[in-house]
């Protein structure tokens, strides 16, 4: 057995691909970056896009209470989508940028960001950790 | 549907164990691709005279071959996890709440927000991996594949945890 790490852990060259598109490139970056940036925000801020309520099936616009009678509401569903849709439309614009402009953008915020949320991630459920 | 009652041929509590069997036979298989994949980065077989053992082959996988696979996984893990995440909101969550474990329940709160961020770097994830004769992504493909190796190892041991709290069976 006679193998290399390019051999096992790299791809073919993808010349003339969807994976080659520079446009593709600017559209995944800033996916990431502001998919990860846009979910902490709509944690803070509590942004659903949709509440959905299980227990009754139910679902409406943006943030709903609880109510009586009617069992828990869920915001994580659209914390999500919040984060899916603001992410999309930036990483499209991004692809409107001069290319210039879009190379400007950090590929190492990629995988920063996800590591720095995990610090705010754990504070903002205290209430859990911290549960008398 | 009604707890307990039979809904056409199969219970209630059958059809969502089914449904979560499903979630973590997908998640074994997310789980395996993604740790290969990570240790094939992290510690690449550069080259091996003879026959190498099983940690040699485990890391000499052909990683880049993995990654759409991952991110369907990913994706369908996500979306069957979503979809019995309504069961375990009404029925799962109430009780441990009730039960004072609060522990319990963050974690679970830490598990989704670490599936819904995993879910937002599947596209860099798979853009770095389809470019990796490209050395400009070499840092990135090797911290996004090791962060969601870990996110998916984290997501297992918590959902798994979670279940044997109290399962749907």
């Amino acid at each position: 057995m006679n193998t290399s790490n390019a051999a096992t852990s790299r791809a073919r060259p993808a010349t003339a691909s969807l994976a080659s598109s520079a446009k593709v490139k600017t559209f995944v970056i800033t996916f990431a970056v502001v998919g990860t940036l846009t979910y902490c925000l709509c944690l803070f801020f509590n942004w659903p896009v949709f509440t959905y309520h299980p227990a009754v099936n139910r679902v409406e616009w943006f943030w709903g209470p609880a109510r009586s009678g009617e069992g828990p509401a869920m915001y994580w569903y659209g914390w999500t989508a919040t984060t899916i849709i603001v992410s999309t439309i930036a990483g499209f614009l991004a692809t409107l940028l001069p290319e210039g402009a879009a190379k400007k953008i950090p590929i190492i915020l990629v995988w920063l960001l996800p590591i720095l949320a995990i610090p705010y991630l754990i504070w903002d459920l205290r209430q859990w950790w911290f549960h008398p | 549907m009604q707890g307990g009652k039979p809904v056409d041929i199969i219970s209630v509590p059958t059809f969502w164990t089914i449904w979560l069997l499903v979630h973590l036979i997908l998640s074994v298989g997310l789980l395996g691709a993604l740790t290969h994949q990570a240790v094939s980065v992290t510690m690449p077989v550069r080259k091996v005279a003879g026959p190498g053992g099983f940690v040699t082959r485990f890391r000499a996988v052909p990683a880049a071959g993995y990654a759409t696979a991952v991110c369907v996984m990913w994706v369908l893990t996500f979306i069957v996890g979503s979809y019995i995440y309504i069961k375990y909101r009404t029925y799962i969550r109430i009780p441990i709440e009730q039960a004072g474990y609060w522990k319990t329940q963050g974690f679970f709160d830490f598990k989704e927000h670490v599936a819904s961020i995993g879910l937002v770097l599947l596209p860099a994830y798979w853009f770095f991996w389809k470019n990796a004769q490209d050395p400009e992504y070499d840092t990135a493909r090797r911290m996004v594949t090791v962060i969601l190796c870990i996110a998916c190892w984290f997501l297992f041991i918590v959902g798994h945890v979670l279940n044997n709290t109290r399962g749907f069976a």
